[in-house]
């Protein structure tokens, strides 16, 4: 009789879970802890030197050319932040499609990151190897949200994607492209990032949201450690050594900027 | 037993009841039929379904995606266009295939269209070996200019707008959200699924057949002069490789070259499988041969020194007509007339 009892109990809870599992809304307020997480807002955010970075307007690079740039694409991956403590949160499945756009800023917004004050996070510019070759993806690596950043006759994503004109370009149009990616081998693309919040910390809990502004400045890819020769450097569009290059270019492209708590 | 019995009751009828599904949907086709195959002393293959696991829903998704002219651009030519299952899924009687039709012309490839079958082994993809995953392979064929010239974006929006495929999606995955994942995922479960392993070939491996007098005299001769590149059971090797094949006029084509930017993997192509070639003439990557027996010519005497041929080429094979016609009666025996006429693999009407 105790059996039967467990089992109409188990079949009632099997019923309850199946009623629940096919509503829209997940959330069930009644059950919710007293929260020891909260979430931490990245801003990566657009520059050109000093400058909000605009579509369609000139800049000059420091090497002297004047540039124009009309698209912006990159991927932020494996975001790991750590605490004064050491400690470190990683977000699960953490791959972001960063598309400059009118607003200038790529919010990424961290969540169920545990209470605490934390000092420093780092990121993957680019899409790790693996999820390279897994297959289909979902999320920002989907193929239709990816659609723009993903090479399909040669399997592999497009880590950074920055197009527009300079008059030094020798194509006809004046275009510069450049499709960076390559996730294997000597030529691979993806480079890490580790930064500092200057000694102040992102105190995260569940009532406040810090707010992590980071600077992305497009004039350092033209830059070091090669000057790229808009002349000959135009136009790169599959993983390789010129490739390389670039991504070598763009592995001091995003910097701490400031932190709001 | 009957506790268990009255849960799995309610369940069901729980499930049934709170989730309402489309009976407008022809029945699926029997589960008992889907499973992973991976014959006897075959070697464990590349892909395992361990991430998309296998259902008689998500196949019948992938068998209406296959066949589905939506994922082209005028809605004109899907998978199924070019890969026939009559033709072992190559392009029965095509050297090259017609891609969509632009400014008024019919588009056309300059590589032969590939049976398809025992995916789930390839390590990789298309002729020059270009695409790494089952799962992302046909977005080489949707988004390419002269195949069928989509986008993603595009083609998911088609299918959203349709309420076949919101049924189809929702039976296949528990919710009719449509994403591109969603999408392949489904088109490798039912590409994954064409087995072919039960030609004569297969059968005498298993001691359920005999090898006539000429078919053995070509077994041996075949594995002295070909298994090394196509190598059993499977028929390849999956290597890239140049058979010495002269180039077409007006055709520039460098194979793996282009994919791997190394000088010395020009004219190198994806050893092609031997099973079915009843089924999938012409052969060759550019569909330059007819009959098996051009093939066998070429390799006896027409190998061009100038296209980088590979090492064990060389020199040519050394063959006289008899033995010509006993490794084609070898070759005839990797016939799968099961896995050709399987009718699973067609387009539901």
């Amino acid at each position: 009789m105790r059996l039967l009892n467990h089992c109409t109990a188990l079949s009632l809870l099997v019923c309850f879970t199946f009623f629940q599992s096919c509503k829209k809304d997940k959330n069930d307020p009644a059950v919710e802890e007293p929260s020891k997480t909260g979430s931490l807002k990245l801003s990566f955010e657009n520059m050109f030197g000093t400058e909000a970075l605009s579509f369609g307007k000139n800049y000059v690079n420091l090497n002297g050319d004047t540039v124009k740039i009309s698209k912006l694409n990159y991927y932020i991956s494996n975001i790991v932040v750590t605490k004064d403590d050491n400690s470190t949160f990683t977000e699960s499945n953490s791959y972001h499609l960063v598309k400059h756009s009118a607003s200038g800023t790529g919010i990424i917004t961290l969540n169920e990151v545990p209470t605490g004050a934390y000092k420093s996070i780092k990121f993957m510019l680019g899409v790790d190897s693996a999820r390279n070759v897994s297959g289909a993806q979902s999320g920002d690596l989907d193929p239709v949200v990816a659609a723009d950043m993903f090479w399909t006759w040669s399997s592999g994503y497009v880590f950074f994607k920055l197009e527009g004109t300079s008059p030094k370009s020798a194509d006809v149009n004046k275009a510069l492209e450049y499709h960076i990616g390559g996730h294997g081998g000597v030529n691979k693309a993806q480079r890490s990032f580790d930064l500092s919040f200057n000694g102040t910390t992102a105190n995260v809990s569940s009532s406040t949201t810090p707010h992590l502004h980071l600077k992305v400045d497009v004039n350092q890819v033209f830059t070091a450690p090669v000057a790229l020769d808009l002349s000959v450097d135009y136009r790169v569009l599959s993983p390789g050594g010129r490739s390389k290059k670039i991504a070598d270019n763009y592995s001091d492209l995003i910097s701490f900027k400031s932190l709001d708590n | 037993m009957r506790f268990k019995l009255h849960i799995a009751f309610l369940l069901t009828a729980f499930t049934l009841i709170s989730c309402t599904v489309d009976p407008t949907v022809s029945p699926v086709v029997n589960t008992n039929e889907l499973s992973e195959i991976v014959p006897e002393s075959w070697p464990q293959p590349v892909y395992n379904f361990a991430n998309n696991k296998i259902s008689a829903e998500k196949f019948t998704l992938g068998r209406a995606l296959f066949y589905e002219p939506m994922l082209s651009i005028d809605n004109t030519i899907s998978c199924g266009s070019c890969h026939q299952r009559g033709a072992a899924f190559a392009n029965a009687g095509h050297r090259v295939s017609h891609g969509v039709t632009k400014d008024g012309v019919e588009l056309e490839g300059i590589r032969n269209a590939p049976g398809l079958f025992n995916l789930t082994w390839h390590p990789y993809f298309m002729h020059d070996g270009g695409i790494n995953h089952i799962e992302v392979q046909p977005l080489g064929p949707i988004t390419n200019p002269i195949e069928m010239a989509e986008t993603m974006p595009h083609v998911i929006a088609k299918l959203q707008a349709s309420a076949k495929y919101k049924t189809l999606f929702k039976n296949a995955f528990d919710s009719d959200e449509i994403t591109g994942e969603r999408m392949l995922k489904a088109l490798a479960q039912f590409m994954g699924l064409m087995y072919s392993y039960n030609s004569k070939y297969d059968y005498v491996k298993r001691g359920k057949s005999k090898f006539t007098e000429p078919e053995k005299k070509g077994y041996d001769l075949f594995l002295t002069n070909c298994n090394a590149c196509h190598a059993e059971p499977l028929f390849s090797d999956f290597k890239f490789r140049s058979n010495g094949l002269p180039a077409r006029a007006g055709v520039v084509d460098h194979g793996h070259e282009i994919i791997s930017r190394d000088t010395l993997d020009r004219n190198k192509f994806k050893t092609p499988s031997l099973r079915n070639l009843e089924a999938t003439a012409p052969y060759m990557h550019n569909g330059c041969f007819e009959t098996l027996e051009e093939c066998l010519d070429h390799y006896t005497n027409g190998i061009d020194a100038l296209a980088n041929p590979d090492p064990l080429l060389r020199n040519r094979l050394v063959l006289n007509a008899d033995e010509k016609r006993f490794i084609i009666a070898f070759l005839n025996t990797l016939n799968d007339r099961e896995f050709i006429n399987n009718k699973r693999f067609d387009e539901e009407k």
